[in-house]
């Protein structure tokens, strides 16, 4: 039996709530780059959305489709996984939130039940115009999937010129995508250098699980990690100090 | 059975067809029109790109039901009586095409852009058929034809954006420029 779901209005719709962007399941790749809420707020994720597929997937694919594949390559999960997104999951036994890093759980599963959907998307309010950046290396430029791809937000204390929560995710190196929490460690309150930003990229590489497969091998990945993780990085700075 | 009511290049149809029927299956076998290809059947080459209330859409990806209540657009309701839409004239005019294939996926691709966006430049145009693989002619005569249609839409002697990286100037063709007279 296949059941569509694609005209269910209330997982349709982008709002800003009082807990912070609410964006529902069924919004497509193309509504995200349209979308003005979505540009002001959290534009990582439009920058990610305009990278997926063709046209023609970005008009008929969801943001709710795209994260409950569970695949560690899709380009939506990095940036909200660095806007630290929660995600809004509803069965008959109610409903339930849950950190999207907990709604990964491996290579094309979810902690989605089989008799539950993902409702919609929850950017939290601190997060919401935080200084961000998605980079994506694929073998072409159009209808790629991504070899890596790395999204980075992070906010810099002017006075202390610092790091303040700097958040680093990527996508297809490790079973799920994953948060590189040793680099973030590494950077939370450390000036804004790109000796610094150059470093938590060789270690985010160290974090990274990557496999080797048809389209590159794993030192390949590692090294694209280190790479992207230190040009995001500097570009969610950038963004940073542009703002103050 | 799904019943549905879907408005086809101007034209409502009323149809039964058992709920996995995709759009494009509406279309070919059920409607005849078999502009819209089946290549790929994944969503991967665009052979079968129409569109839906205005936007490209792989028909292999959408079930016929999903289009209930929408408008489709296919290459068949293009042209006019009076004469081919400016696209086609430009693919012709620009030879765009060689087996002509993946041509009614990329002209609706285009007709989707220039409807959102008269004016596009040459990394737009390529954005907009990334979707759209072409295995003979290459896409560089594509990317011309759609700057060209794009002028002619906007009305003769409207300035040409500048080319793109790939795009290659327009050769002029014997009969000098034909851009004026079309709807």
């Amino acid at each position: 039996m296949v059941l569509d779901i694609s005209r269910a209005a209330d997982m349709r719709g982008i709002a800003a709530t009082a807990d912070g962007l609410r964006i529902g399941a069924l919004v497509t790749h193309s509504e995200l780059v349209r979308s003005p809420l979505v540009r002001e707020f959290a534009p990582v994720l439009a920058e990610a959305a305009r990278t997926i597929g063709a046209v023609q997937t970005r008009n008929l694919g969801t943001l709710g489709g795209n994260l409950a594949t569970g695949v560690p390559s899709m380009d939506s999960g990095p940036a909200l996984l660095a806007l630290e997104a929660r995600v809004t999951v509803a069965g008959p036994r109610g409903t339930r939130t849950l950190a999207l890093g907990d709604f990964f759980v491996g290579p094309r599963r979810t902690a989605l039940a089989t008799d539950e959907l993902l409702v919609d998307v929850v950017v939290p309010a601190a997060s919401l115009g935080k200084p961000a950046s998605f980079l994506k290396f694929g073998l072409r430029k159009g209808q790629a999937l991504a070899l890596v791809n790395v999204a980075a937000a992070v906010r810099v204390d002017p006075d202390r010129r610092a790091f303040v929560a700097p958040r680093i995710a990527l996508g297809a190196v490790a079973p799920t995508v994953i948060r590189a929490p040793q680099a973030e460690a590494f950077l939370e309150g450390r000036p804004p250098t790109s000796e610094a930003m150059a470093e938590a990229g060789r270690i985010a590489a160290t974090e990274a699980r990557p496999i080797s497969d048809f389209r590159a091998s794993a030192d390949y990945r590692r090294e694209l990690v280190s790479v992207l993780a230190r040009r995001a990085l500097a570009a969610a700075c950038a963004r940073a100090q542009g703002a103050q | 059975m799904s019943a549905l009511r879907i408005t086809v290049n101007g034209r409502e149809h009323v149809l039964s067809a058992p709920p996995e029927t995709t759009l494009l299956a509406l279309l070919r076998e059920h409607l005849g029109l078999t502009g819209a290809k089946l290549g790929c059947d994944v969503g991967d080459c665009g052979a079968c790109t129409v569109l839906v209330d205005g936007q490209a859409v792989n028909a292999c990806l959408m079930l016929a039901a999903q289009a209930d209540g929408r408008s489709v657009l296919t290459i068949e309701g293009l042209a006019t009586p009076d004469g081919l839409h400016p696209l086609q004239e430009a693919f012709e005019r620009h030879a765009a095409l060689q087996c002509g294939f993946c041509g009614p996926g990329a002209i609706l691709s285009a007709k989707a852009l220039l409807d959102a966006n008269p004016a596009p430049t040459g990394a737009e145009i390529r954005d907009a058929l990334a979707g759209n693989l072409c295995r003979c002619t290459g896409y560089t005569k594509m990317i011309t034809a759609v700057h060209a249609a794009a002028q002619a839409l906007r009305g003769a002697g409207a300035e040409m954006p500048p080319l793109g990286l790939t795009a290659s100037p327009s050769i002029p063709l014997p009969g000098g420029e034909k851009g004026g007279g079309l709807s």
